[in-house]
């Protein structure tokens, strides 16, 4: 990705640290939204579980050739 | 006109289904999208209540009753039908098109039952007509798939049938009201034979095994009927049974770690239907009007995107006959149009604003947080990173851009394209007009999407699920493996349990035939020739030897009129 995609992924990112910081209070407060950016960090370790997760399960586990289940015919 | 109005719209279809049988090409087509439509606008001109009711062996069945929960299963439904029927227009395979109907049929007969029996008589219907089509796909492969499909939900219906019996010998009604887990073993008997529908691990590997062998039109269908129809039987069974909230968010984790798995495109969809219904069940499970708002609205929602996006890889499957993403990429410059329209339904079902998942997603998980279930909040949003990671960019980086394998594409019918398009358009419409949509939901309850939160929420998450994706993408590229998932237990025992059970019953056959065969060889060795036994030790011989046999024909002849002079006599004189 060149810079200028880096900086149009930033622009949302900013723009939902400031309402974060400075929008309204949300209506029944969890303790996490006082963190800053939670949510992208969130987003970022969620991706980065899900993928190093589900391919060691994968690995470990489910990964089969795929005439594993002809074989038997 | 209220007359017509008041027909159920099952028999809408099943009677286009029966058309379809006689109908040349040219008109099938057009009976398929406009039947549905039909129904559709009658069904709106219906208010709540009960319009058709039938006696069958002494139950009273009620065949069509209009509730406002079912209206917006009812609603979308039909109206999927008659888009999918328009992106099936070019077919000229009249058992896929007949089949469509039916299954038509039973999803909305199950929506507008009134009582268990006419929902199970439903129920069955969609299971046998869905599974042509996946036969209609016509490889050893898909007959296959859909044999096991098959035999998945006669089991699931059964178990359904099982807890409708006790039920009625409990309660002495077959009224559609809601169970509770205190019912016991009827509750939850009917609660396992929904679960095979609405593909809760680990009843559903039927789901991501058959879908993506059924044919490119069929799989539009079966992504939209059977386990939406089955959500909305939760909703009315279940509603507020906390086990659906933990199995719901089970169902959304789970289609998320094997769509990282999966290699072929429309199997990677498929798992994440598993994902998306089943924020719906935590949404049936939660039971505040919220979050059963959310399930009612989020199935909408989900129709409208996950056809979309099942359209969208039939439509590259129609063009390079390749589904796997190791087979496909750099397909961009090709296949624009197709690929603008499936990244409408990948914002949609990723839950981007302005788009129809958005809209309702996030009632489910707003409902979670309200409810004070944070960590059903937090895992339901870890849910949709990973349905963003697979179906937003897995799913078109390596189909559409990746390694560019120089496919051959062969062009698409337009009609194709028309399908996608109003769907596409429909998706963008309820994301820009929630308001289309919340006024139509049945409980009562608020809600606004476009909120500061919701974004601070929804932005950055998306945002990040990218930079993360783009790190690690190398690792995401599709792998020629299959992913054994819980069907490994009826695919890989099958071998064993035709030893265990065809085995023996062929070996008692085969032995029956063996002595059958004795017996035929004594009988016949015996009295194949009863002149042999006047010549014993000399055989039996097919030529009339009078040396040998004219005297002991002759004596018996002698003896045999003998004795009936002697026995005439005896009898005459007896009397």
């Amino acid at each position: 990705m060149k810079p200028l995609h880096w900086i149009l992924l930033a622009l949302p990112t900013l723009g939902a640290l400031a309402l974060q910081l400075f929008g309204p209070e949300h209506p029944y407060p969890k303790p996490w939204d006082k963190i800053p950016l939670f949510y992208a960090a969130f987003g970022f370790v969620g991706c980065v579980l899900i993928i190093i997760v589900s391919k060691a399960l994968g690995k470990a586990f489910l990964q089969k050739p795929e005439d594993y289940y002809d074989r038997d015919r | 006109m209220t007359g017509i109005a008041e027909l159920p719209p099952a028999l809408w279809m099943a009677l286009a289904a029966v058309l379809m049988v006689v109908l040349p090409k040219a008109a099938r087509a057009g009976v398929a999208v406009v039947v549905p439509l039909v129904a559709l606008a009658l069904l709106t001109r219906l208010e709540p209540g009960t319009y058709l009711t039938a006696g069958l062996a002494g139950f009273e069945l009620v065949l069509f009753e209009v509730t406002k929960l079912n209206f917006v299963f009812g609603v979308i439904f039909l109206l999927i039908s008659a888009v999918a029927a328009i992106y099936a227009w070019h077919l000229d395979d009249r058992t896929q098109q007949v089949a469509a109907l039916l299954y038509g049929a039973g999803a909305v007969g199950v929506t507008f039952a009134g009582d268990f029996l006419s929902l199970l008589i439903f129920w069955e219907l969609m299971a046998v007509a869905s599974a042509w089509l996946v036969f209609a796909r016509k490889t050893d492969d898909s007959v296959r798939a859909g044999f096991r499909y098959l035999m998945v939900h006669f089991a699931g219906g059964s178990l359904l049938l099982g807890g409708i019996i006790l039920h009625h010998a409990q309660t002495g009604s077959l009224e559609l009201t809601a169970l509770s887990p205190e019912q016991g073993l009827p509750a939850w008997l009917i609660l396992l034979g929904v679960a095979v529908n609405v593909a809760l691990p680990p009843l559903h590997a039927w789901l991501p095994d058959a879908y993506p062998r059924a044919t490119v039109t069929g799989a539009i269908f079966m992504s939209a009927l059977t386990t939406k129809s089955a959500v909305y039987v939760l909703l009315v069974l279940f509603a507020g049974w906390d086990l659906l909230i933990y199995a719901g968010v089970a169902m959304a984790l789970y289609g998320v770690v094997y769509a990282v798995l999966a290699n072929d495109i429309r199997q990677i969809l498929a798992y994440h239907i598993i994902s998306q219904v089943g924020y719906m069940v935590a949404g049936v499970g939660i039971g505040t009007a919220l979050s059963m708002n959310g399930a009612a609205a989020h199935a909408y929602s989900h129709i409208l995107y996950k056809a979309l996006l099942f359209m969208g890889a039939g439509a590259v499957i129609q063009a390079t006959g390749k589904s796997k993403l190791t087979e496909l990429g750099g397909l961009a410059r090709r296949m624009k149009w197709v690929l603008v329209l499936f990244m409408i339904g990948a914002f949609s079902i990723s839950g981007f604003p302005l788009f129809n998942g958005f809209i309702s997603k996030s009632m489910i998980v707003s409902a979670a947080g309200k409810a004070h279930l944070d960590g059903v909040m937090l895992l339901l949003l870890l849910a949709s990173v990973g349905t963003f990671l697979h179906t937003g960019l897995k799913i078109p980086v390596f189909t559409f851009w990746g390694q560019d394998r120089k496919l051959e594409t062969r062009p698409i019918p337009r009609n194709m394209y028309v399908a996608m398009g109003i769907l596409a358009f429909l998706c963008t419409l309820y994301g820009v007009a929630p308001g289309l949509l919340y006024s139509m939901l049945p409980f009562e309850a608020e809600y606004h999407p476009y909120t500061a939160y919701h974004l601070v929420e929804t932005v950055p998450l998306l945002t990040f699920t990218f930079i993360g994706f783009w790190v690690l993408r190398e690792k995401l590229a599709g792998e020629p493996y299959l992913a054994v998932d819980t069907d490994w237990f009826y695919r890989r025992s099958a071998p064993w349990a035709d030893r265990l059970l065809v085995g023996p019953v062929n070996a008692c056959f085969a032995a029956g035939a063996a002595l059958r065969g004795r017996v035929v060889a004594f009988v016949e060795r015996i009295w194949g020739n009863p002149r042999a036994w006047f010549r014993p030790g000399r055989g039996a011989s097919e030529t009339f030897d009078p040396d040998a046999e004219r005297k002991p024909l002759a004596w018996s002849l002698a003896a045999i009129l003998f004795f009936s002079v002697v026995l005439s006599l005896l009898l005459y004189f007896g009397r």
